[in-house]
């Protein structure tokens, strides 16, 4: 085979990997040209491809737990995230925002522009501030491609064919995408989750926030306990809030008197109508149960005591001074 | 008690309760000093220092602005960056003093949903690792996408202004 054909093989491999027309005229031989090593070759994946594998992760993390189905509430998100991502360098990816209806308290960013946040996450959030930081948090990983980096290093690190992979854009491309949504699972190391807490806070600053939502949201992780179940995965794959409030302070404090104080506007409820999230594994317990719409306006509930869950809503506790 | 009465009474509790909630914001939230730091006059910096409080310290938060907490402490009150203090981690259902109250005290949103924890666990990595492809998801995502000028309409209605704030970590 020639290495036109090859080449061809490989673009159409990638079109069709990334439903991209446009992907056919990647130049394949600059980014795997002879005589480049694997970690040049690997580190040469360009923003469609970037764009491709977030794509497929971001389906399959939807295959996990799908949108909340209230429209108004999803396209506001997207307006929020869209707002807060024009203020990077990268405001022209194709970015996408979304509430997933899970109960786990955790937030994704698919690499290319994609972010989902889980209603258990947002409906811990008092204000579209706290909302901004927690978006500037994840398109700080998407701007920095901390997740496709971690993605690129490990398809070569494990792959078995890493001449071909090198030699063959498709091969690498597939592979990544291989490793789905569970780069979700893994978590990134905490400089990289330090680095986006920092351009979370300068990114709602920018968008006219207040740069002290995420800040206000990391209180409330911290006050919940790495023992509360929503939080097992965030609590796993990221740092303790209370270390990331600590590495903030110390990039904050000489820089504090100079952030603008911004806006806290009020943020979008979850339509009244939609139903509880469901748990993935829902175990009823005694003292389980979710409350409804008519106990919408009661107050929350005070703990029964001997349980071993939450008897509140102990993210809510901290509303008194992180809320509106 | 006939359905109307029901709803009456409860009628009744919740109007005693939104009363009870909107008083000024009663008991506070206990918090402690994570570093040392000056107490302030006024959410400023500039402001006179009217206490320097030492890491441990402890103090109730009295009121908020911004990233500021207003903190009282056995000798003095001011204003302090939230960043500096840790609030105490709730335990659960555990009856622990201020845990009940603290619901009480800082009341819920509008609306609500307040899910007990038991048994209940959230999206795991295996859930995430087994996880296959909804084409249909994708789809609803894309029509949910905000245009660059929807973004800045809705900024504009909620009267966001932008601001030139560099990296953190940008070299000065």
């Amino acid at each position: 085979m020639t290495s036109s054909v090859r080449f061809w093989i490989a673009a159409l491999g990638f079109a069709a990997v990334s439903g991209l027309a446009a992907a056919a005229s990647i130049d394949l031989g600059r980014v795997f040209g002879a005589g480049k090593d694997l970690a040049t070759a690997a580190s040469g994946l360009d923003e469609n491809d970037e764009i491709a594998v977030g794509r497929e992760v971001a389906g399959r993390t939807l295959g996990a737990a799908p949108l909340v189905a209230d429209a108004a509430l999803q396209s506001y998100v997207n307006r929020v995230g869209r707002w807060v991502a024009s203020q990077t360098e990268r405001p022209d990816l194709p970015w996408h925002f979304g509430v997933i209806d899970s109960p786990a308290i955790n937030a994704f960013a698919a690499p290319g522009g994609t972010v989902l946040v889980t209603r258990g996450l947002y409906e811990i959030l008092d204000s579209e501030a706290q909302l901004a930081g927690v978006l500037g948090h994840e398109i700080g990983h998407i701007v920095r491609r901390h997740h496709i980096t971690v993605m690129q290093k490990s398809a070569v690190i494990s792959a078995g064919a890493q001449l071909a992979q090198a030699r063959d854009r498709s091969l690498l491309v597939g592979n990544l995408i291989g490793t789905g949504a569970e780069i979700f699972a893994r978590g990134l190391d905490k400089s990289a989750e330090f680095e986006a807490d920092q351009i979370g806070i300068v990114l709602a600053a920018r968008a006219g926030y207040s740069p002290y939502g995420l800040i206000e949201v990391l209180h409330k992780l911290a006050a919940r306990g790495s023992e509360d179940g929503p939080l097992a995965l965030l609590f796993k794959t990221h740092p303790h809030p209370n270390e990331r409030l600590s590495e903030l302070a110390g990039a904050l404090a000489p820089r504090a008197a100079a952030l603008p104080s911004g806006k806290e506007p009020g943020i979008r409820q979850v339509s009244a109508d939609m139903p509880p999230p469901a748990a993935t594994t829902p175990v009823p317990a005694e003292g389980t149960r979710a409350l409804q719409k008519e106990e919408a306006s009661a107050p929350p509930a005070v703990p029964s005591g001997g349980g071993s869950g939450f008897g509140l809503d102990a993210g809510g506790v901290l509303r008194g001074i992180f809320g509106r | 008690m006939t359905a109307n009465a029901r709803f009456l009474v409860s009628l009744l509790a919740r109007a005693a309760l939104a009363a009870a909630l909107s008083a000024a914001p009663a008991a506070a939230q206990q918090v402690t000093l994570e570093r040392d730091s000056p107490l302030y006059a006024e959410p400023r910096l500039d402001a006179a220092q009217t206490a320097q409080l030492k890491q441990g310290a402890a103090g109730e938060v009295v009121g908020k602005q911004g990233g500021w907490l207003n903190l009282k402490t056995p000798g003095a009150t001011g204003w302090l960056f939230s960043f500096n203090v840790r609030f105490p981690v709730q335990k659960a259902g555990s009856g622990e003093p201020g845990s009940a109250a603290l619901g009480q005290v800082f009341g819920p949103r509008r609306t609500v949903n307040v899910t007990s924890q038991i048994g209940i666990r959230g999206l795991e990595e295996e859930d995430l690792r087994r996880a296959s492809l909804d084409a249909g998801q994708l789809k609803l995502l894309d029509d949910y996408v905000a245009t660059k000028p929807a973004a800045e309409e809705h900024a504009r209605a909620a009267g966001l202004a932008p601001a030139k704030v560099e990296y953190l970590d940008a070299k000065p």
